[in-house]
């Protein structure tokens, strides 16, 4: 017979248990605040060197970055190409994870494999001939070459993680669906996609995430629609540390807000949750 | 139990040769069937045997290897599932999760715009008649399993299908449910008379709910008769040991003249064979091995046979099952073991030897090498 724990034991696992998550949190939650109070922090105080914490806030920063040095426009493209961006990789990844949750074919694996090693290629290596390539197509410099570029980059992740999510919903909801009176086509956006909508929302996030964040391409293949990051990149660099800082902290916030929104579709929709 | 109004359409449902191999599977190997309209058919067999493919096949979600389907004279072999107008009952209810109660029943009707009172009207004479109107606003997560199959039901009949499908629809329940539902939807299809194909490996189900058995083994059709007719006059020892329980007693015996009588043989049984049967056993050629096949209901104790046609043998009790109507004992032969199903009052102690009489009217002969029944 297996021995029983006794609470003192319990207790003792629970503790810890508190103490590695709260671990984890501080882990992810310090460089946020430090960013965020850094942002709003007044140059004075933040260049006292015995002043760790600031004690007068300025938005100064904030104006300056936003309407001297047209940070507004920069987030609006950013916007724009992550929007894009998601859209693109949604057309065209969730047919491709469809296809591969719903039907089986010689070298399917092979394929999986395929998709996932386009992802092998280091961007430093393909970003000059995509530089050419986008120049003679014209479409370097706009928020569609951008966004073709992040797409090539998460689409592996979206097809693999949609047909994760696809299969989780049994093949007899859609089935069902064609025997009482819909296509394939028809079952497909009336029952498999509102079920699938809290995981596919959460690849959704993935996809607007990876290419708000991403500075390489994005500073490579643009010169005047640069995306925030690239724009930061290019404008803060001359500038003061909290510039800096208020750069991260307004490239964090979208994100944030949009991670909040779309959260309470990952967890519960219709009380139910899909694995 | 409320009528539906409006013109129903009985429908046949006719398959030639149906074939539906996967690779080196063949899950439905040349299967020809005729269902009358209005029929009942089950379809019975083992696990595997291929009736869920069968069903699918009819209902357009397998494409068919080779082979036909036909509704009346229309041959809707290629046509797909949406346009057969058809409905289904899948083996796990498959009523979608996103939709409440009334909005699964009524989904067939929306997608066919219907108008929104005669969805109203059609979804609350469904979920009247099942039982489920209390429930209507209910999401699936919050209803019991016999619930959910009433939904299901329900959303198949909304309609009225041409064809209606159902496949181990009562496979998930409790005993007590099942023999209520049994009873609910086989009333239900005799209102409706919609023609239906009902799928199930369990047989009292499939005796008790079909006006005809198709009974399928490794997707091949053995037998397609009325529940008499596979009970009494199984073509082959598959069926005649797939249905009945306990299970048809299979003995080798040989078949031995002494001046006109004919006799089945073996060591510690001797059969004589009425008139009726004795044609078809002389008209036998070669030497060949003959399996006697004999029901343990139709074995009696001594004292208990109804008629005077019998052959007495004796066997000492292994084992005495006591069930509450009946007592199934297990008697030791000479060729193994003998399966009699006795009285329930009849009290008998294991290791006591005693006679037992088989019923001469009720045997079954068959082909020990093809299986096939000679009578
Ligand atoms: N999609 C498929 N691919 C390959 N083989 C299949 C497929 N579907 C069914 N089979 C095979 O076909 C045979 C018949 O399967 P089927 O599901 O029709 O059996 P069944 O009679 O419904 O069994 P059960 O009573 O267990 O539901 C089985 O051997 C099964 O393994
Ligand atoms: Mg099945």
């Amino acid at each position: 017979m297996k021995r029983q724990k006794t609470p003192m034991v319990l207790k003792i696992k629970q503790v810890i248990t508190i103490i590695i998550v709260g671990l984890i949190v501080i882990w992810f939650l310090t460089p946020l605040v430090l960013i965020t109070i850094s942002a709003f922090a007044s140059p004075s105080d933040y260049y006292q060197i015995d002043k760790v914490i600031p004690t007068h806030f300025t938005l100064s920063q904030f104006k300056s970055l936003f309407f001297e040095l047209e940070a507004w426009k920069a987030i609006l493209t950013s916007i724009k190409v992550a929007v894009v961006t998601m859209l693109l990789s949604f057309v065209i990844g969730l047919p491709a994870g469809y296809a591969l949750s719903r039907y089986i074919f010689p070298g399917k694996n092979f394929l999986k494999l395929l998709i996932l090693a386009t992802r092998m290629f280091p961007l430093m290596i393909l970003a000059i001939p995509l530089l050419i390539i986008f120049m003679r197509m014209g479409v370097s410099d706009s928020i569609w070459g951008t966004s073709l570029a992040h797409t090539a980059m998460v689409l592996p992740m979206i097809i693999l993680i949609s047909s994760s999510i696809l299969s989780g919903v049994s093949v007899d909801y859609e089935e069902a669906a064609m025997i009482f009176g819909l296509s394939r086509i028809q079952a497909f956006f009336k029952i498999t996609l509102p079920l699938a909508l809290p995981g596919l929302a959460a690849s959704a996030i993935f996809a607007f995430i990876i290419s708000w964040n991403e500075v390489f391409v994005a500073t490579i293949l643009t010169l005047t629609n640069r995306t925030l990051p690239a724009h930061i990149l290019k404008t803060a660099m001359a500038s003061p540390d909290y510039f800096k800082f208020t750069g991260g902290f307004i490239m964090a916030i979208p994100a944030m807000v949009f991670i909040f929104f779309v959260r309470r579709h990952l967890v519960t929709m219709w009380g139910i949750s899909l694995k | 139990m409320k009528e539906r109004e409006g013109k129903i359409r009985l429908v046949k449902v006719k398959l030639k040769g149906l074939k539906k191999y996967f690779g080196k599977v063949k899950a439905v190997d040349d299967i020809s069937l005729e269902i009358n309209p209005g029929e009942f058919v089950v379809l019975l067999g083992p696990s595997g045997c291929g009736k869920t493919t069968l069903l699918r096949c009819v209902s357009g979600l397998e494409v068919v290897t080779t082979g036909k389907v036909f509704f009346d004279e229309d041959d809707v072999t290629y046509l797909s599932p949406k346009d057969r107008n058809i409905s289904m009952v899948f083996q796990n209810y498959a009523i979608w999760p996103h939709m409440t109660v009334n909005n699964n029943i009524g989904f067939p009707l929306r997608i066919k715009r219907y108008s929104q009172k005669e969805i109203e009207k059609r979804v609350n004479w469904a979920a009247e008649l099942l039982g489920i109107d209390n429930l209507l606003d209910r999401y699936p997560v919050q209803l019991s399993g016999g619930q959910r199959q009433r939904v299901a039901v329900a959303r198949a009949i909304v309609m009225e299908p041409k064809v209606l499908l159902m496949d181990e629809p009562l496979s998930n329940l409790d005993a007590l449910l099942r023999v209520r539902m049994r009873a609910e939807i086989r009333k239900l299809q005799e209102n409706l008379k919609v023609t239906t194909i009902y799928v199930t490996h369990d047989q009292v189900e499939a005796m008790t709910m079909g006006n005809r058995i198709a009974v399928l083994n490794q997707g091949i059709l053995q037998q397609f008769g009325s529940s008499e007719e596979i009970y009494h006059n199984p073509v082959n020892t598959f069926v005649a040991g797939f249905i009945g329980s306990p299970q048809m007693n299979f003995i080798e015996v040989e078949i031995v003249s002494q001046g006109k009588e004919l006799f089945l043989k073996t060591k510690g049984l001797e059969v004589s064979l009425l008139d009726k049967y004795k044609d078809k056993v002389s008209k036998l050629s070669g030497k060949r091995k003959y399996i006697l096949g004999v029901r343990p209901e139709h074995i009696y104790v001594s004292g208990r046979a109804q008629t005077d046609k019998v052959a007495a043998t004796k066997g000492k009790v292994y084992f005495a099952e006591l069930l509450r109507s009946d007592t199934v004992l297990h008697l030791e032969k000479e060729f193994g073991f003998l399966v009699v199903k006795a009285p329930g009052d009849l009290k008998i102690k294991e290791g006591k030897e005693i006679e037992i009489l088989v019923d001469l009217l009720r045997i079954h002969l068959f082909d020990k090498d093809t299986g096939k029944a000679i009578f």
